[in-house]
């Protein structure tokens, strides 16, 4: 620290520097899928439009499990007689030995926005915080509850600040047990500080390229839920 | 018929409209250049050499449009030829070409092919009538017997095509409505990834094994104007590993 | 980084900014060189519901882009080291966690350097109202990463600085077996030092000020 200032507390800069949208805390999402025999053909695709064409895409092997927060019942919402929505934690590592060093990454998503017809993705607060190991004890001690696990495994692309993911996803963690579906899932997001809406637009355009080998769309989670499971 | 000699009619009158201002500017040039060579600056020449091409642009848009009808179809037929000064000539190009003659026209009035060409004309002739009858018709059947085999080849390659860009179409199943829901649920909100246990054992089986925390330092000391100590990640590993040795 | 040892420094009917005018003359006097100013913080988050459970978010101007957090829960205590962001997902849980305004604690001051050495002069204060609650005294060996290995010599620099206040036997929380892990039966002391270890020092002297509920002799609220 040459500099002869304060230094400021961190939270403090941190407030600051939400306030001048330079965080990162907004995710723009649109998401689809691609059976298994087509695949090749979107991966082919993706190498010609996406930036890495010389490294071929970039692999990855994950595990991810889901922790809730409850709020605690308070008079308020017991008179309600309803408890408000749990607070949804991520928590992310990498299943391949070789990037044992890297951080585990915490992941906090909030309610996604669809919006009206003219905007071109869905929207939804998202904290992606890189973190020590001890993460799963911490929030297990916090009070957080596992709700469920995955193994995913596929490959990413980027183009400029798009980040494209073909991925299978299969239950916890044995790889022999059947996948989750005969389908990849495909997402393209961007994480942006909020107010960067044009971005939108430019995965809008790039959705388009893709189709239709792929529709990419804003999918409704509350519409999803209504829907019975088959 | 009728129509069709009237459109060229009106077509080489505007042609001749357009040679003409060509013509013009073109004089006007030569003038410039003849008489006022010393005082000319670059500005003025330029103008007018703009003038000129816009005019060759012109004209050249006028051969270029569709309903222009084609005058290369057109044969130019020399009706009299005299080695005398022709007057009606001289006057209508101000004196610059008094006869008209294969001194001055050589292409307009050839009577004979290109030497080149005549020469390679003659070699072929001789050349056909050097083989038999027999040979020649035996040629013939050859290449006609290729030309038909290529012909099969390229309807076949093209039937193949067709097919294939029709099947194309009809399969265009590539993505499944009822997948994308499913996967969406299951990473949106754990439906199908029923839970066994309440303890995410594999998450602490990190490979590596890390003892405390991962490499603090990578994650502290990623900010830059810092006045640490860089001690590589490595190192610390090795003598952490030194350390352990006696307690294992 | 290096070999970090805190201690805590006493007044002696001074004011705090006497002290560390003293200390600071002090260290002039040994050729050292300031280096800035340096901030430590801590925030305590708890839960109305579970009450034994405490989470500590600290901040160490050393490492600007990590957040240092601490979970306590009565048994044993959790470290995690995170980036700043984690700072934010503090604010969401609120519903279950709330930061204990009046408990924020700081330390901060000058830098010095000397040699290998690294020494900061910290005053602590607490609350928004900032109550001045003593001084801790940072000194860090840069070259090393084992206590065992540097005690002695930073024993040695330690006396010739602070004189009779300086410690003389290796802190508690060097030599306290660590109980989070059964795997590890050795001590800090042994232990590659790490960042985290700072900020758990740092959270053994706020929890002792936090506890003294009267202010020291002099009380001088600082700005």
């Amino acid at each position: 620290m040459s500099s002869e200032n304060q230094p400021t507390a961190a939270m403090d800069s941190l407030l600051q520097a939400l306030q001048v949208n330079i965080i990162p805390n907004q995710e723009y999402l649109l998401q689809g899928s691609i059976l298994d025999t087509q695949v090749q053909r979107l991966l082919h695709r993706l190498k010609g439009l996406c930036d890495n064409v010389e490294t071929a895409p970039e692999q990855f092997f994950d595990y991810e499990v889901c922790f809730s927060l409850r709020a605690p019942m308070n008079e308020q919402t017991l008179q309600m007689q309803q408890a408000p929505p749990p607070l949804l934690l991520r928590v992310r590592r990498s299943n391949d030995p070789a990037d044992s060093h890297m951080p585990f990454q915490l992941r906090y998503i909030g309610n996604p926005e669809l919006g009206d017809a003219k905007r071109p993705t869905l929207v939804r607060a998202s904290f992606d915080i890189s973190c020590s190991p001890s993460i799963i004890d911490f929030l297990t001690e916090m009070g957080c509850r596992m709700e469920f696990e995955y193994t995913v495994k596929g490959y990413l692309f980027r183009k400029g600040r798009m980040k494209i993911t073909v991925s299978k996803i299969f239950k916890a963690m044995n790889m022999n047990q059947e996948p989750l579906s005969q389908s990849y899932l495909v997402e393209l997001s961007v994480l942006a500080p909020s107010g960067s809406d044009a971005v939108a637009e430019d995965m809008r355009v790039f959705a388009e390229k893709l189709k239709p080998l792929v529709i990419l769309e804003k999918i409704d989670y509350k519409r999803l839920a209504t829907v019975p499971y088959d | 018929m009728q129509r069709d000699e009237k459109h060229m009619e009106m077509f080489i009158e505007n042609s001749l409209i357009k040679l003409k201002d060509l013509k013009v500017a073109i004089g006007q040039m030569c003038h410039k250049i003849e008489f006022e060579y010393e005082t000319i600056n670059w500005p003025t020449f330029l103008d007018n050499f703009a003038l000129i091409s816009s005019h060759l642009a012109g004209l050249s848009k006028l051969l270029a449009l569709e309903y222009t009808p084609p005058i290369r179809n057109l044969a130019v037929l020399p009706l009299h030829l005299s080695p005398d000064p022709d007057e009606h000539l001289i006057q209508i190009t101000e004196g610059r070409l008094p006869t008209f003659a294969a001194e001055v026209v050589p292409d307009y009035l050839r009577t004979k092919p290109d030497p080149a060409a005549e020469n390679r004309m003659n070699l072929h002739e001789a050349k056909a009538n050097a083989i038999t009858n027999d040979a020649a018709s035996k040629q013939e059947a050859q290449f006609k017997k290729i030309v038909t085999h290529i012909g099969e080849l390229i309807t076949k390659m093209k039937e193949e095509w067709e097919m294939e860009s029709l099947h194309r179409n009809l399969r265009t199943e590539t993505c499944n409505q009822n997948d994308t829901q499913i996967l969406m649920k299951a990473v949106g909100m754990g439906i199908g990834l029923s839970l066994k246990t309440n303890t995410p054992a594999m998450l602490m089986q990190q490979p590596g094994g890390m003892a405390r925390v991962p490499n603090p330092v990578q994650m502290a000391a990623s900010s830059p104007g810092m006045q640490m100590n860089k001690m590589p990640s490595s190192i610390k590993t090795n003598i952490k590993a030194a350390n352990l040795h006696p307690y294992r | 980084m290096g070999v970090t040892i805190l201690v805590p420094y006493p007044l002696e009917k001074k004011t705090g900014p006497e002290v560390i005018e003293d200390l600071a003359k002090r260290l002039l006097a040994m050729q050292a060189t300031p280096a800035g100013q340096f901030l430590v913080d801590g925030d305590i988050f708890d839960n109305p519901t579970m009450n034994k459970t405490k989470i500590h978010v600290m901040h160490n101007s050393e490492y600007p882009a990590s957040v240092f957090s601490i979970l306590d829960n009565g048994q044993k205590q959790i470290p995690l080291i995170t980036d700043l962001i984690f700072d934010l997902l503090m604010l969401k849980v609120s519903p279950t966690y709330q930061s204990k305004k009046s408990l924020k604690i700081e330390s901060k001051g000058p830098r010095y350097e000397l040699g290998d050495f690294l020494i900061k002069l910290g005053s602590v204060t607490m609350s928004q109202n900032q109550n001045f609650k003593g001084i801790l005294i940072e000194v860090d060996y840069r070259p090393c990463l084992v206590p065992a290995l540097c005690w002695d010599l930073m024993r040695e620099f330690m006396q010739g600085f602070l004189g009779q206040h300086a410690p003389t036997t290796v802190p508690a929380y060097f030599t306290t077996n660590i109980p989070m892990n059964p795997v590890q039966h050795f001590q800090r002391y042994n232990d590659t030092y790490q960042p985290i270890d700072t900020v758990q020092q740092y959270l053994e002297h706020f929890n002792n000020f936090r506890k003294q509920t009267q202010a020291p002799m002099m009380m001088t609220p600082r700005n």
